[in-house]
């Protein structure tokens, strides 16, 4: 069983922890536009999201690497960059709907979600658990269930 | 004797305050019997250890149990309990 | 460099230029960082008795050694200036992520000299730095300068500005972060506003860096789980956020009601944090780097009041519910809105509002005067309106904008100001509480609950319960509690964090940050140090020992209901003990042997 990272909007606060805590892990110090992961705001609406890799599938970032830096490992389903084969052409940064691929201008190359090798420190390290390190499956129903109370909530009146 | 509840407390017992007929003679057997009464949940958040949290605020008549005589302070049946789970601010 | 960024920038108003120089890095390893560093930059480059209002007074922006790392709730920043409520020295701490911003930018401090000649706004991109023309901005709300400085800047810049209340120098503006997070206090929005400074708008894209990186992790990380498993910290906060206090504070006889008159309000539920939570709440907020999420994402939906935004505070909620006589909370809720709005803080506005009703109703002025407002107690619609009008410094808001003591002072009642240095008063009682008394009276930026929090343990019991009555035990708490304190704010993290952590977490925390050995004795050396050199500050400005007191109410006039009935301050028998403990003599004064003791060259 596979593993994913699961986003709960509604309950982030928009405390952008998980930016210190990535970049901290990958780079050793705390520099947001180094970070893998990151937290949109709309203040006005006291409201935030944080975004970051989705490892898809069918990646288009994977599908677009000319030199195959980027792949996708049947195993463990996750999207991996190896750094020695990047050319640093930003075709994934181009490709990427969600802006998973990140082209950082000061280490002059690209950064992506790894997981952190399998223990995704944004993860460990969210105070409000908005974002979950678990089984894609258990995850998918986490959503059904949810999902599912709001019907009962409507009809069960 | 009455008996007021704060924050968490409300959503547990379902009620702000209520009137509590069965005797109890200290701020313990009351704790005591309202555990019992609401379970669980309810110890959670007033009980360590098997003794009444330091950090929880029972006061009595609008004094604080702490600065009584804590689990022994007696209670009289016209008394006004009041309990806040522990909660701060600033 | 670790934890500093070593870099300061300078920015000349009167001439429009801007320079950077090295951090004074003895200063930074002695007086920390934002609180403590800034009032040391102004000891040694302003001559405290300035008229705060003009181009010769200094405004610095600063964070902190433990701003922007992984350090709980590390999303602090000060502005540290002469307060114009005041006339003490102001150190106004906000959160949001203002403050990270500016260190990613590369900058621990910016220090404003002089006056612009026009509105302008400062925009830093990193080394860029630009002054830059506000004239269209001059006269917009908080919200609105924020969303038009990021149109014209970067989508995801930090705003800091002020709001009409600034611009016209109302002595209790405020300066606003990322919308609703306020620098509030003494009166530091009139110090932008004063400058025809506008807005400061900032966005970084560097590193902040550590001196040990596995022991800071573990450090920071060991932080984060007590404040976590903590059940104020952890838990509590974020359901309720700090307004669960004003049912505590009612119930023990504490809540300041109707301008200090009782300690007790009737319907206070109806303005407390389970109310909130119930009819307003959308969602807990944070703070940059923070564990605890106090913050208030709330809407209301009474057509009456409606708005978005956060909060309230339980200050806020205290001075637009209790101590205005008024239990509506929608209405509560709005005022704080229009106070972020319009840049005006919260608690000066609340108290300075329930001093106008008092007057109101002892006749000193009319609703001629008032423009047809009717001040009584209670009405929640005249709170809201006085509110806005203050805010906007426009018809008898002007008035309110002077803050309370001098309003009080112009209709011949100072003492019904409920305030100490001329800031007013937060939302706990004196008189049912010694200890947060003496602190009030003690609090080198004038009164303020966020010096010397002792509410924790003379009402909370956190960590340990203190009796609230006693005089005897409260010169040493409100001490120690100060010092912690003073270190804390100037670390660049959250005061809340003590409900989880004290000075040995944030010895470790700040020993594997910058590389430099603190002890836990340091920790609590350096807040003695830097609030002795607030207090010597202040005495070069020109208060004295007589205005370390309360008003002659807190005093003299026992609480005549509630649980703390028939109780007054006894500060006087608390305030002698207290200067002994700091090594201050009988006039208050630090001795030379204290000032030795610390490092202080006075």
């Amino acid at each position: 069983m596979a593993k994913m990272l699961v986003l709960h909007a509604a309950k982030c606060t928009g405390c952008q922890s998980c930016e210190l805590a990535c970049s901290f892990e990958h780079e050793g110090i705390f520099r947001p536009d180094a970070s893998r992961i990151h937290v949109y705001k709309w203040e006005a609406e006291s409201f935030s999201v944080p975004m970051m890799c989705q490892q898809c599938r069918d990646a288009a970032c994977v599908t677009v690497c000319t030199p195959h830096a980027l792949t996708r490992d049947p195993v463990t389903g996750l999207v991996g960059l190896s750094e020695d084969k990047c050319i640093g052409c930003k075709m994934c940064v181009q490709a990427c709907p969600f802006g998973g691929a990140i082209w950082d201008e000061i280490s002059s190359r690209i950064m992506k979600c790894d997981t952190c090798g399998g223990d995704p420190a944004c993860a460990r390290i969210c105070p409000t658990g908005a974002i979950e390190w678990v089984d894609d499956v258990a995850a998918v129903r986490e959503r059904k269930r949810g999902f599912a109370e709001k019907f009962k909530e409507a009809f069960s009146e | 004797m009455k008996v007021r509840y704060f924050a968490l407390l409300r959503d547990i017992t379902g009620c702000k305050e209520e009137e509590w007929t069965r005797p109890a003679d200290t701020v313990g057997g009351l704790i005591h019997d309202l555990v019992a009464r609401y379970g669980s949940s309810f110890e959670r958040w007033v009980m360590k250890d098997g003794k009444i949290w330091d950090l929880v605020m029972i006061l009595v008549n609008g004094r604080d149990v702490r600065q009584m005589s804590g689990f022994e302070t007696p209670l009289k049946p016209d008394d006004t309990i009041v309990i806040f789970p522990p909660v701060g601010g600033g | 460099m670790y934890a500093w960024q070593g870099k300061v920038l300078r920015v000349d108003l009167t001439r429009g230029t801007f320079s950077t120089e090295p951090l004074r890095t003895d200063w930074a390893k002695t007086y920390v960082g934002a609180r403590g560093l800034g009032t040391k930059y102004m000891y040694e480059e302003v001559d405290p008795t300035v008229d705060p209002l003009s181009p010769e007074n200094k405004m610095i922006m600063l964070s902190g050694p433990l701003t922007a790392t992984f350090a709980p709730c590390g999303g602090r920043y000060e502005v540290v200036t002469k307060g114009p409520l005041t006339g003490a020295i102001a150190a106004a701490n906000s959160g949001g992520a203002f403050g990270p911003e500016l260190k990613f930018a590369g900058y621990d401090a910016i220090i404003f000299e002089g006056k612009a000649e026009k509105p302008v706004y400062l925009w830093i991109k990193d080394d860029k730095v630009e002054i830059r023309d506000a004239g269209a901005l001059w006269g917009k709300n908080v919200p609105e300068t924020t969303d038009a400085l990021r149109e014209v800047t970067d989508p995801d810049a930090r705003v800091a500005c002020i709001g009409p209340a600034g611009e016209k120098l109302s002595l209790i503006a405020s300066i606003m972060n990322d919308h609703h997070r306020a620098a509030g206090r003494s009166g530091v929005g009139a110090v932008m506003g004063a400058k025809n400074l506008k807005a400061v708008v900032v966005k970084g894209s560097g590193a902040v860096q550590v001196a040990d990186q596995k022991g800071f992790y573990e450090a920071c990380l060991a932080a984060r789980e007590k404040i976590k498993a903590h059940p104020v910290g952890g838990t509590g906060l974020r359901m309720y956020g700090t307004n669960v206090l004003t049912n505590i504070l009612n119930e023990v006889g504490g809540y300041p009601t109707n301008n200090f008159q009782t300690g007790t309000f009737a319907n206070a539920d109806a303005v407390g944090g389970e109310t909130v939570a119930d009819k307003q709440l959308e969602r807990p907020r944070g703070c940059y780097g923070c564990v605890i999420s106090c913050g208030r994402g709330t809407k209301v939906t009474n057509p009456k009041y409606a708005g978005e935004g956060e909060g309230p505070e339980y200050e806020s909620a205290w001075g637009f519910g209790g101590d205005c006589g008024v239990d509506d909370i929608d209405a509560v809720t709005k005022a704080n809105y229009i106070c972020n709005e319009l840049g005006l803080d919260t608690i000066s506005m609340g108290s300075t509002i329930a001093c106008a009703m008092e007057l109101y109703e002892k006749g000193c002025f009319t609703k001629e005067d008032t423009g047809g407002i009717d001040l009584s107690f209670g009405n929640a619609e005249a709170m809201v309106e006085i509110t806005r009008l203050t805010g906007l410094v426009e018809g008898f808001g002007k008035e309110l904008a002077q803050g309370s003591y001098r309003m009080a002072e112009k209709y011949g009642h100072p003492e019904l100001s409920m305030s100490v240095k001329k800031q007013e008063i937060p939302a706990y009682d004196p008189r049912a509480v010694q200890g947060i008394g003496l602190n009030y009276a003690t609090a080198n930026c004038g009164a303020a609950h966020v010096r010397g929090y002792t509410i924790s343990p003379e009402v909370l019991g956190v960590p340990v319960k203190v009796d609230k009555d006693d005089i005897e035990s409260k010169p040493g708490l409100v001490k120690t509690f100060q010092d912690l304190t003073a270190t804390i704010d100037s670390s660049g993290a959250c005061l809340f964090t003590t409900f989880g952590i004290g000075a040995d977490e944030y010895a470790a925390m700040m020993t594997t940050a910058t590389g430099t050995t603190y002890s836990t004795d340091d920790i609590m050396t350096c807040g003695d140090r830097i609030f002795t050199l607030e207090r010597l500050w202040n005495l070069k400005a020109g208060l004295t020992k007589a205005d370390d007191t309360l008003p002659p109410r807190l005093l003299n006039e026992a609480l005549t209901e509630g649980n703390s009935k028939g109780a007054v301050s006894h500060l006087d028998q608390m305030l002698p003990a207290y200067y002994e403990l700091r090594g201050w003599d009988a006039d208050g004064v630090p001795t030379p042997a204290k000032l030795e003791e610390l490092g202080i060259q006075a």
